[in-house]
């Protein structure tokens, strides 16, 4: 026969490891969602020491279908790729602050630019820009014309663009606008003129 | 029994390796219009086709493509309106408006399928169709935008018969340009508010007819007018007239 004060002790114990281990339980849940939030709100790319240069931006505006120049004060390194991404990043930045002339799903961001030869670069985006982009012709084109202007305005000798997302190809942003060509600046700038 | 064995395994593997190399042929090249790529093949309906597609084309008709479908729904309004289901609605209604004018119409999809950008092209192409209407609906603003097709990159460049996937438009893209400016003006004698924008969209570049796409904007007062049946119908409308307009100019192929 087991004393009631030895059943009473066994008891309060295994009631002590039941509820230790679901706060554990619930513990880990939250670090791990926590984890998640921060990793998508994190910028892809870390940010980048450099000198504070005034560019121009080409912006879109949804309200009237418009793309308009505006300045900004932007930290550019001193390296062509990097200096490229941070302008991007720049445009991306305007489109995810609110309220937002041209939204953009959270966690769109520009992962990484570089060039494949003299003229032709490539823009590697996450993959929530194109996944959270809104579908629509003229919506996809506007993102599409702010980005490749803004870069050729400010990055001498591009003639040639590429998008890539989350480092592949894709068909299209957001089931519209053509992802899988190259686009030519001087073709964009034409474009771009349309709605200037 | 054994040689039997073989030789089927032989013949399974040969058309294997056919079926493969036709599908990368078909990725990475067009064929001029008038040799279309299916033109070794016999027209026949496979099944990711859309219904309706049939074995003979007759001389003249538009292609008329409503965008999306399937999984891929497009654009989304209020929740419950999709792009995919205006613009079948829109689709059947610009067929019936220019059948009533005698000119012949096909539905690039009938229902709710999956139909890729490529393949949407590749039907067309095959089906040596007169022209092409992509039919789409999507914010902002409100109105009606025709978009002619324009080519952003023209570096890459025809071999012989053949032309580049991405600049199969590039033969056609005048035509395309008079289709949409005829269109544009009989949406603006409806009445409607229109503009008129050259994009580099699929697939209208991998499309070696006249090509154009017409989208619908909705009031974001009002959603529902995207479904208004005296709107949709005034848009068919006037697609159809601005596709007999440039009718004679494009002529029935042979």
């Amino acid at each position: 026969m087991i004393p009631r004060h030895f059943q009473i002790t066994i008891a309060l114990v295994l009631l002590a490891i039941l509820v230790s281990g679901i706060v554990i339980i619930r513990m880990t849940h939250k670090e791990e969602a926590l984890t998640l939030q921060a990793a998508e709100a994190a910028p892809a790319a870390p940010m980048l020491n450099g000198k504070q240069e005034h560019i121009q931006l080409l912006l879109a505006y949804d309200d009237d279908q418009a793309l308009r120049w505006r300045p900004a004060d932007v930290f550019l390194p001193a390296d062509r790729n990097l200096r490229a991404r941070e302008m991007l990043r720049s445009v991306l930045a305007q489109y995810l602050q609110m309220p937002s002339p041209h939204p953009l799903a959270k966690g769109a961001d520009i992962k990484d630019v570089y060039f494949i030869s003299d003229d032709t670069m490539i823009v590697d985006t996450t993959a929530q820009f194109a996944d959270g982009h809104p579908s629509g012709i003229l919506l996809e084109e506007l993102t599409l014309a702010s980005l490749i202007e803004t870069l050729t305005a400010n990055v001498p000798g591009i003639t040639r663009v590429k998008f890539l997302v989350d480092g592949k190809e894709r068909e299209t942003l957001a089931g519209h606008a053509d992802l899988m060509s190259f686009y030519q600046t001087a073709a964009v700038h034409e474009l771009a003129k349309e709605f200037e | 029994m054994h040689w039997s064995k073989t030789g089927a395994a032989l013949a399974v593997l040969a058309l294997g390796a056919l079926c493969c190399a036709r599908s990368e042929v078909s990725k990475t090249i067009a064929l001029q219009a008038q040799i279309p790529q299916a033109s070794a093949t016999p027209l026949q309906t496979e099944p990711n086709t859309p219904a309706g597609i049939q074995k003979h084309a007759p001389e003249f008709f538009v292609m008329i493509d409503p965008s999306h479908g399937g999984y891929d729904k497009g654009a989304t309004f209020g929740g419950k309106l999709v792009e995919k289901d205006i613009t079948l609605r829109l689709a059947r209604e610009v067929r019936k408006q220019l059948e009533e004018r005698g000119i012949a119409a096909r539905l690039l999809r009938e229902s709710d399928i999956d139909l890729g950008l490529d393949r949407r092209a590749e039907i067309t192409n095959e089906q040596r169709a007169s022209l092409y209407v992509a039919l789409h609906a999507g914010r902002p603003g409100r109105g009606v935008r025709v978009y002619a097709p324009i080519l952003t990159d023209t570096q890459q460049t025809s071999a012989g018969r053949f032309l580049p996937w991405d600049n199969a438009q590039s033969s056609s893209l005048s035509q395309s340009q008079n289709l949409a400016h005829a269109v544009s003006e009989e949406l603006k004698k409806k009445g409607l508010t229109v503009a008129s924008l050259g994009v580099p969209l699929r697939p209208l570049n991998n499309i070696a007819i006249p090509a154009i796409a017409v989208e619908l904007a909705p009031d974001e007062n009002d959603l529902q007018s995207l479904e208004n049946q005296k709107r949709q119908n005034n848009v068919a409308t006037a697609i159809a007239l601005g596709i007999v307009q440039v009718h004679s100019q494009i002529g029935a192929r042979q």
